[in-house]
């Protein structure tokens, strides 16, 4: 009945058929075992006919001239071109295309056969990442493309943190992603399964035709779409599964932790055991405790995720459409409010109106709903020792949960309670968005000369809401009234592109040719309110209104910027031996004074296969040089306006007249912010030359890459001498350079096919210069110093960890310091006989050396199996967590500080004592001033996906067959492999930019069960 | 035909395209929200104090950050940091004298002055743009006025910024790129030179009279004058100023001395310079107040007959047992009373003050600082909260104006027995030195580093400290290694003189 349905579509969309029909041709499509193929496109060139094989392989075509030639295309399959010769039947076998040469490539504003490609382009499908288990599509290429660092984030709904070869940019790095023609930062809001595929422009030939934007490389993202001649498909994806995090940092229980105080100093510490012993019970004697919890235990959970979609997609000789619906629901693994909820809706058609006007549209629709937690928690629960239990019925102060307070044990206004903190914690986001595009195609000469005009649209907003409620854990951690926070932020964006595209051969000469025109308007509007005293027991009363009115408040902000681009390709081949191909792009800014950017590049290909030397060769089915040069932009640097601001407002202003018990009133000043510079956006040079090779009939291939990218003009905010503002301007230069290589296997063996795929890339990542002379610029966490890696951990070298008295007496610096056995002895580097801010060196940084990825997988008949890994080297974190001891001396220590520690001469050389840890020469309150201890190596492996499917066919229900089930079962990330004392090495946001690991949100392995329904 | 057809349709398209394309004025829009610094209307000079005002702000957002609340006392001797289980560095510093030029505090104590020195550097070019509007000599003289008080706001910023480092840069404009420093007393003859322009220029009044009330006025600058002549050794000008403010007849000691620190004492006829706070009288919404400047001194008191009935704070700043127990020696009552917050005690105002969790740390919590509960706004909570931070007393006037006196050879009985009297304690003829020191560590206790700059002042610092390991070399804290990493001319050999 359904099938019914969907053919009548068809003949719906189908349009009057062509002039001068001769004869129906029809025939078989089967691939090389004899299965019959479903859904092969079969067209007659030249014109609109075509038809799609039915369940059978079967098609039939009317009206095909005796001398006409019929395509066959099929997924995977390598086209077929074929000359009807007046036969009435064709019968075909597909052969699996194993060079890809043909596959098309979305490049910008375009698309390109790979064969014909001068820079380095990956392309991954939509079906390659359908069934993975992460909220955001960037979140599944993790270990996928050499060159592409994916650092994932383990909140729900929080997407993770891509850099595309190296750093570039001290302020942002993060690529541009461009969903079908729109400009966006991040595609978290995205469905993996809403995606055809992503391509991912790496070098700057490929990226400069997005100019300004390009810099940190670019995201091509295509939505999924329907194919010509095919009949309807519809597909229902789906998994459940559960997380958990896996890698659980061990923290001291009730009884190390004691020990270690107790060995640290008993006089300053004792009050604090005797008074958990008082209130929960224990033994001072022999250490032991009442109350021993893991905070860390306490605050995490089994989390569910699961995932559905439905897809219909299909297309007439006329017409494709593609219709989908996806869900998505993550829960938080922290015991709290927290998760994330995701609907979206896509609708794709195209139509050819006339044999010259195609018209289309394209639309994501997405609603989630993000209930975050309060990652301070995690902070909380590494810092506050295990003595306290997580609640205290004793405790009357508290309200409305009795949870205990770190009070009762004498700790005071650094402790909190991190289940409270979960507990209170009411932050709720919804998102909206509606990505449109709308485009008419006119074809001038007919496979020539096209015109496409495009507008897309795109609204999106957020509404965040915060409650917090009145409670009280301790003096440190209350709140006295409610307090209702609304945030509403909305982002409209329009763009309208208009792209002529020309392309022709004479001969041996093939050209193309491609100019656009673009312009944009990007805005933002942000609206705050807040009030105190708001009703909270019913969700339905939190509004701003209900509050007290003297407390509410509002603020606002907002940004609008403008621009208009020019843009052009050009492309020339020699017999498919030379490739060439300019490309330029004119981008005008209204977000800087300096208005226009001029954007060239160049890319040159040789094709050495096609080339007669190389015939009856049989070492390469396909060898091709590259190399390419090009400018790119970055305009996610702030816009400095060259205004001069000036501060108003309360914080602005002096109060008067508070005398005595009078009231103080503000007289409203102003001061002066005269700290600016102009800005620019950065600019990136970058060089690319690289091999695409492919031997022993497509089974091996290889694409091998380097590439030299040169940010100059690079914005640093260097603090000001003395004031310590920080002033924003261009002056840094920074280098990074590397190799992208990917090697693939493939193969089968009678029913055995399999593959296996390694790629690998290294990054030498350099400051080249900062502003003037300047040599280092050091940061809250970080030092940029010219010659070394960006983003570096700074301090002194721990040469060791002096071990006797004799030893201290010997050594002056010790002694001036005061220092004892336990003690980090630091590397004396410039040997003056003193330790100070001179012999402090860069620790290594938080950007890897070498990322790899190795993939393997085969299928047996109905079986099938894959697995993928991905690791990093060379790379190092600061644990912040550890270095906060700085602030308060009795926080828990972690269990490899227990375990390790100095207890005694000769008992080791690299951990400090107890008593060390509670000391300032040990534990330095400034990050850029503390030692090695405190960096630990961010190097990783994991195996970051296992599936097994098993598909079953043609599956009979009655008079309907069922073309194919597939079940799976998936286990993502399940095993990690690193020695750092976190619970992931993989660390997000603006922390991660620098590797600093505090609150981080623990990353969760994930095991899914999945089903795929084709109807 | 039909070919023709669709060329013209995308011809028209085209041309369409290329008519929309735009001016160039399609990218000239003015950034959004952002205020352009141009947008101050010089010309009215009725607006012209908001300029002043900012520099107020500067010192209520600078000045008073809790980690200068610590510094400028943890040195004295008689206090320390009162707790060891945080910020260790502040322990070493105050029991031990050990620097870390590393350490975030003193970076922090650096920029928050310099802040100050920078926002008033641009208030003063602000007011000359005022100037060139101004017509009449009426407003001129407001403008001078104005220009005074912002020079005291900066003087101080730079009197204290001496007092830590010793030899700091001048900033004669923010722009400037020579980052050698300048001798203490080259920085004293910068901020006295200010303060010279203050004395001539605004009022002479209290500053509780001053129009704008609680402005700094002339007396402030002339008894921050006499504190910078005092610092340099100059008792004949001490002498001079101090009584020239005593002969005013203006001040007078607020005779309460516990609720001279509590609200009702706020600007009282005692007071020479105050950082004003206000809760609007509101028990919710805004607070333009000191951050944490009280809170971090705080215990835990508690008063059921109060509506809030608990509050506390971070329980820094602790007074050595030694020194209540000389305080108690000397048979003080009302300034024991007052300074002293004893744990497991209660306050004249009914609060109990909770002992310290631990006994290792300190159990007497500085009382000059808390407000009792009874005090607040209902509906604020925060430890000290709508209190004014006292910066200059008339009593550290008196107190000075004796010991000129006394090393002058004149009796200071006179200004010294005023002190006392007020503080309930018996009066004492032909005073000494020496017991004007001692007068001057009870009475200005946790005051600014009062202690701590008496005893470098008169040289006791090795004889008192010393024990402690305070050496001449420690009188000033290094300079912050931040300022050292952007700055390297910071080590330039100081000047000598000002020449500017």
């Amino acid at each position: 009945m359904k099938k019914h349905i969907f053919l009548f579509l068809i003949a719906l969309f189908c349009s009057v058929a062509g002039a001068m029909a001769q004869k129906t041709v029809s025939g078989n499509v089967a691939d090389a075992s004899g299965e019959p193929l479903i859904g092969v496109s079969v067209t007659l060139q030249g014109s609109n006919t075509g038809a799609v094989t039915d369940i059978d392989g079967n098609y039939s075509l009317a009206n095909v001239p005796s001398d006409g030639v019929i395509k066959f295309s099929y997924f995977g399959m390598a086209s077929q071109d074929i000359k009807v010769d007046g036969r009435s039947t064709i019968n075909v076998v597909m052969k699996e295309d194993n060079l890809h040469l043909d596959e098309v490539v979305v490049i910008g504003y375009g698309s390109a056969k790979a064969k014909d490609l001068t820079s380095p382009i990956t392309t991954v499908s939509g079906a390659e990442i359908t069934n993975i288990p992460s909220s955001s599509p960037m979140g599944a290429l993790a270990g996928k493309v050499p060159g592409v660092n994916v650092i994932n984030s383990g909140a729900p709904g929080a997407g993770p943190t891509v850099q595309i070869r190296g750093l570039g940019s001290f302020t942002a790095s993060s690529p541009l992603y461009v969903v079908d023609g729109m400009f966006y930062d991040d595609i978290n809001w995205l469905n993996n399964d809403d995606i055809q595929d992503i391509s991912i422009l790496k070098d700057a030939s490929a990226a400069a035709i997005y100019g300004v934007k390009a810099a940190n490389g670019v995201v091509l993202v295509t939505t999924k779409k329907g194919f010509k001649h095919q009949a309807a498909k519809i597909t229902y994806n789906g998994y459940v599964g559960i997380q958990k995090a896996t890698h659980l940092l061990k923290m001291c229980n009730s009884h190390e932790y004691a020990t270690m105080l107790m060995e640290a100093n008993p006089d300053a510490y004792r009050t604090y055991l005797e008074a958990s012993i008082a209130n929960y019970g224990g033994n001072m004697s022999d250490l032991s405790f009442g109350a021993d919890t893991d905070w860390y235990d306490e605050l995490l959970r089994t989390a569910v995720i699961t995932n559905h979609n439905l897809n219909i997609s299909g297309g007439s000789d006329r017409a494709t459409y593609s219709l989908g619906m996806s869900y998505l629901y993550q829960n938080g693994i922290m015991k709290a409010e927290n998760d994330y909820e995701r609907l979206n809706f896509r609708a794709q058609v195209d139509y050819e109106a006339t044999n010259w006007l195609k018209v289309g549209f394209n639309g994501v629709f997405s609603n989630s709903t993000q209930n975050n937690a309060n990652s301070n928690a995690w902070q909380q629960a590494f810092n506050l020792p295990s003595i306290l239990p997580v609640y205290d019925d004793k405790n009357a102060a508290t309200f409305p949960e009795k949870f205990a307070s770190p009070e009762t044990v004498g700790f005071t206004n650094n402790f909190s309670n991190p289940v409270a903190t979960a507990f209170y914690n009411k932050a709720r986001n919804r998102n909206y968005q509606a990505m449109t595009n709308f485009f008419a195609e006119f074809t001038i000469i007919p496979q020539k000369l096209d015109f496409r005009t495009s507008y897309g649209y795109d609204y999106a907003s957020t509404r965040a809401v915060n409650m917090g409620i009145p409670y009280y854990v301790s003096n440190n951690q209350h709140r006295e009234t409610s307090e209702l926070t609304k945030e509403d932020s909305q982002w409209n964006k329009w763009v309208w592109d208009n792209v002529l595209t020309y392309k022709d051969k004479f001969g041996k000469h093939g050209v193309g040719a491609m100019v656009g025109y673009s312009m944009r308007q990007d805005s933002y509007h942000f609206l705050k309110g807040t009030a105190q005293n708001v009703p909270y027991e019913n969700e339905e009363w939190w509004y701003l209104a209900n509050g007290n009115g003297d407390t509410t408040k509002a603020e606002d902000n907002g940004t609008r910027f403008r621009s208009q681009s020019i843009f052009a390709r050009l492309n020339y081949d020699f017999d498919s031996r030379y490739l060439l191909m300019f490309t330029f792009r004119a981008d005008g800014s209204s977000k800087y004074q300096e208005k226009w950017g001029y954007f060239p590049s160049v890319g040159a290909a040789w094709n050495i296969t096609n080339e007669e030397f190389m015939e009856g060769q049989t070492w390469a089915d396909f060898l091709k040089l590259r190399a390419s040069w090009g400018m790119l932009g970055n305009d996610k640097v702030a816009a400095s306006d060259g205004f001069a601001s000036i501060t108003t407002g309360n914080k602005a202003s002096g109060v008067f007249g508070s005398l005595g018990s009078g009231i103080g009133v503000v007289y409203p000043g102003y001061y002066d912010n005269s700290f600016f510079s102009w800005l620019r956006w950065e600019k990136v040079a970058e060089t690319n030359v690289g091999l695409s090779y492919q031997t022993l009939n497509g089974r091996l291939s290889a694409e091998l890459d380097w590439f030299y990218r040169l940010t100059t003009e690079a914005v640093i905010s260097p603090s000001t001498p003395i004031f310590g503002n920080a002033l924003a301007g261009n002056w840094g230069k920074i280098l990074n350079t590397g190799f992208d290589i990917s090697l693939n296997w493939n193969d089968r063996v009678g029913d055995f096919k399999y593959y296996v795929g390694a790629n690998l890339s290294t990054l030498h990542n350099e400051v080249k210069a900062l502003r003037g002379g300047l040599q280092y610029i050091i940061g809250g966490r970080t030092v940029n110093k010219v010659g070394e890696r960006m983003n570096s951990f700074y301090g002194y070298e721990v040469a060791g960890v002096y071990q006797t008295q004799a030893e201290i007496d010997a050594d002056p610096i010790a002694v001036a310091n005061g220092l004892e056995p336990g003690d980090f002895k630091y590397k004396d580097q410039n040997q003056d006989g003193t330790i100070d801010g001179n012999d402090r060196v860069t620790l290594g940084s938080y950007l890897p050396s070498v990322s790899y990825g190795i993939n393997f997988g085969f299928s047996i008949k109905n079986f099938d199996f894959a697995i993928s890994t991905y690791g990093q080297a060379g790379a190092k974190m600061f644990n912040r967590k550890r270095q906060l001891r700085y602030a308060q001396s009795n926080y828990n220590f972690d269990h490899d500080q227990f375990e390790h520690r100095w207890t005694g001469a000769g008992s080791t050389n690299e951990y400090p004592s107890a008593k060390a840890l509670t000391k300032s020469w040990n534990v330095s309150s400034s990050a850029t001033a503390s030692n090695s201890y405190f960096v630990e190596s961010a190097d990783f492996f994991r195996i970051q996906n296992i599936t097994l499917g098993y598909s079953f066919r043609n599956i009979k229900m009655g008079n309907y067959t069922m073309p194919g089930i597939r079940l799976s079962l998936t286990a993502d990330r399940p095993f990690s492999f690193f020695s750092a004392n976190t619970f992931s090495p993989e660390l997000t946001g603006t922390d991660g930019v620098e590797g600093w690991d505090t609150q981080v949100y623990p990353l969760s392995s994930t095991y899914t069960f999945g089903v795929q329904l084709d109807f | 035909m039909k070919i023709k057809f669709h060329k013209i349709i995308a011809a028209a398209a085209l041309g369409l395209t290329m008519v929309a394309l735009p001016s160039c004025d399609y990218l000239d829009i003015e950034p959004e929200k952002t205020l352009p610094g141009e947008s101050v209307d010089y010309t009215k000079t009725e607006d012209m104090y908001g300029a002043v005002s900012g520099c107020y702000s500067e010192i209520r957002a600078h000045n008073m950050h809790w980690i200068i609340n610590l510094l400028t006392s943890i040195r004295d001797g008689d206090v320390w940091s009162g707790r060891t289980d945080d910020q260790g560095d502040l322990v070493a510093m105050g029991n031990k004298y050990q620097y870390n030029s590393s350490w975030w505090g003193v970076n922090e104590t650096w920029r928050c002055y310099f802040q100050i020195i920078r926002v008033c550097n641009e208030a003063l070019l602000m007011l000359d743009n005022f100037a060139a509007n101004i017509t009449n000599e009426n407003d001129r003289t407001t403008y001078r006025s104005y220009c005074g008080e912002v020079r005291i706001i900066r003087a101080l910023a730079y009197y204290r910024l001496a007092q830590f480092f010793g030899n700091v840069p001048i900033l004669f404009d923010n722009y400037q790129d020579d980052f050698t420093p300048s001798t203490r007393d080259v920085v004293y003859e910068y901020v006295l030179r200010d303060l010279d322009y203050a004395m001539q220029n605004t009022p002479k009044v209290r500053p509780n009279q001053m129009a704008h009330v609680g402005a700094f006025s002339g007396y402030t600058a002339e008894a921050l004058a006499a504190k910078v002549y005092y610092q340099m050794g100059n008792y004949d000008k001490v002498r001079e100023l101090t009584n020239d403010i005593i002969n005013s007849g203006l001040f007078e000691l607020y005779p309460d001395y516990y609720q001279l620190w509590k609200i009702p004492g706020r600007l009282c006829d005692e007071s020479l310079a105050e950082c004003q706070v206000t809760d609007f009288g509101m028990g919710s919404g805004d607070y333009v107040g000191v951050d944490q400047f009280f809170n971090c001194a705080g215990p835990t008191i508690s008063n059921d007959n109060t509506v809030l009935k608990s509050t506390g704070g971070w329980n820094f700043v602790g007074y050595f047992d030694s020194f209540r127990d000389w305080a108690i020696a000397r048979g003080e009552t009302v300034r024991a009373t007052t300074t002293f917050l004893v744990g497991g005690t209660t306050t004249p105002s009914g609060d109990y003050v909770k002992p310290a969790g631990n006994p290792n740390n300190t159990n007497v919590w500085n009382g000059k600082w808390y407000v009792p509960l009874e005090q607040f706004t209902e509906g604020r909570t925060t430890y000290g909260s709508n209190n004014n931070v006292r910066i200059l007393r008339y009593a550290d006037v008196l107190l000075m104006n004796a010991e000129a006196k006394v090393r002058l050879g004149e009796s200071g009985d006179a200004p010294f027995n005023e002190v006392r009297t007020r503080a309930k304690m018996p009066t004492i003829t032909n005073v000494t030195v020496d017991q004007i020191l001692d007068e001057r560590r009870m009475e200005l206790c946790c005051e600014w580093g009062e202690r701590y700059a008496d005893l470098i002042r008169t040289g006791k610092a090795a004889e008192v400290l010393g024990a402690n390991g305070w050496t001449p070399d420690k009188t000033y804290f290094p300079i912050p290694q931040t300022q050292l990493d952007l700055a390297p001319d910071l080590l330039n050999p100081p000047y000598t003189s000002l020449n500017h």
